[in-house]
């Protein structure tokens, strides 16, 4: 897959293999994953009985869970109509300024599920040729996401 | 000649609410530039502070981004919460 700014302040992607567009099917099925508590319960765990830990679970935390939601489906919504246009056959995406936060936040909450799950910690500590199989594709997934988040920052979100 | 009258001494008591605190805590997640992005976007602060308190949740694994009202702590963690960053809001001490 190769990834360059657009003119116009955005991101395209180019898969260059159908199996390419699996990879990026991944960022919503990765964010899907939870070992015990989804996203927004886990942040919620944050806030203490003083400052109404009650209510902030009560209100609070199903807003964050639906715009957690609606960003993944913006995202996954946009890969599927990529692949439909591009027949299943190798094609680009583009990533445009005005849905570069959907596409980081999905990303994020890929790599935040994945971080949750095998308990990566500092990447820069890890070695991939001591980790299991299925824990090395998750690491490698999880660098690939933080790849196209650092190019989000730098070309399209400043 | 007038009598004194002697007044008690009274003293006048401002009440005034505890400050919050804002924290935003470190994880292994997020990325320092979208850290000091978010605490820009959210609080309005300059690039350079910004990465000040980056730093300090990067560093000391958390950082005091603001402190105030109840209500504005409140909205700071949700906002924070949204955007996925480890925060609370906690009385100062």
């Amino acid at each position: 897959m190769k990834a360059m700014p657009t003119l116009e302040g955005g991101l395209r992607l180019d898969t260059e293999d159908p199996s390419d567009w699996e990879l990026l099917r991944a960022v919503i099925a990765d964010a899907h994953v939870s070992t015990t508590e989804d996203l927004a319960n886990r942040m919620g765990n944050l806030i203490t009985e003083e400052a109404g830990a009650e209510d902030w679970e009560e209100y609070i935390v199903p807003d964050l869970r639906e715009g957690f939601q609606d960003e993944l489906a913006e995202v996954g919504a946009a890969i599927e109509s990529a692949i439909v246009e591009a027949d299943g056959q190798a094609g680009p995406i583009w990533i445009t300024p005005e849905n570069a936060y959907p596409w980081y936040s999905a990303l994020n909450q890929a790599r935040l599920a994945l971080e949750e799950q095998f308990k990566f910690g500092p990447s820069e500590e890890l070695g991939v040729e001591t980790l299991s199989p299925v824990r090395a594709a998750a690491f490698l997934r999880s660098k690939f996401y933080c790849a196209i988040q650092s190019l989000l920052l730098e070309y399209v979100m400043k | 000649m007038a009598d004194t009258v002697i007044l008690p001494e009274t003293q006048e008591l401002t009440a005034t609410d505890t400050p919050w605190n804002v924290i935003v805590y470190d994880d292994p997640v997020n990325l320092m530039g979208y850290v000091t992005w978010v605490i820009m976007k959210i609080f309005g602060y300059d690039e350079s502070h910004a990465s000040v308190l980056m730093m300090q949740v990067h560093q000391n694994g958390r950082s005091i981004v603001w402190s105030g009202e109840k209500e504005k702590a409140e909205f700071y963690v949700q906002q924070l919460q949204a955007h996925q960053l480890k925060s609370s809001f906690e009385k100062a001490e």
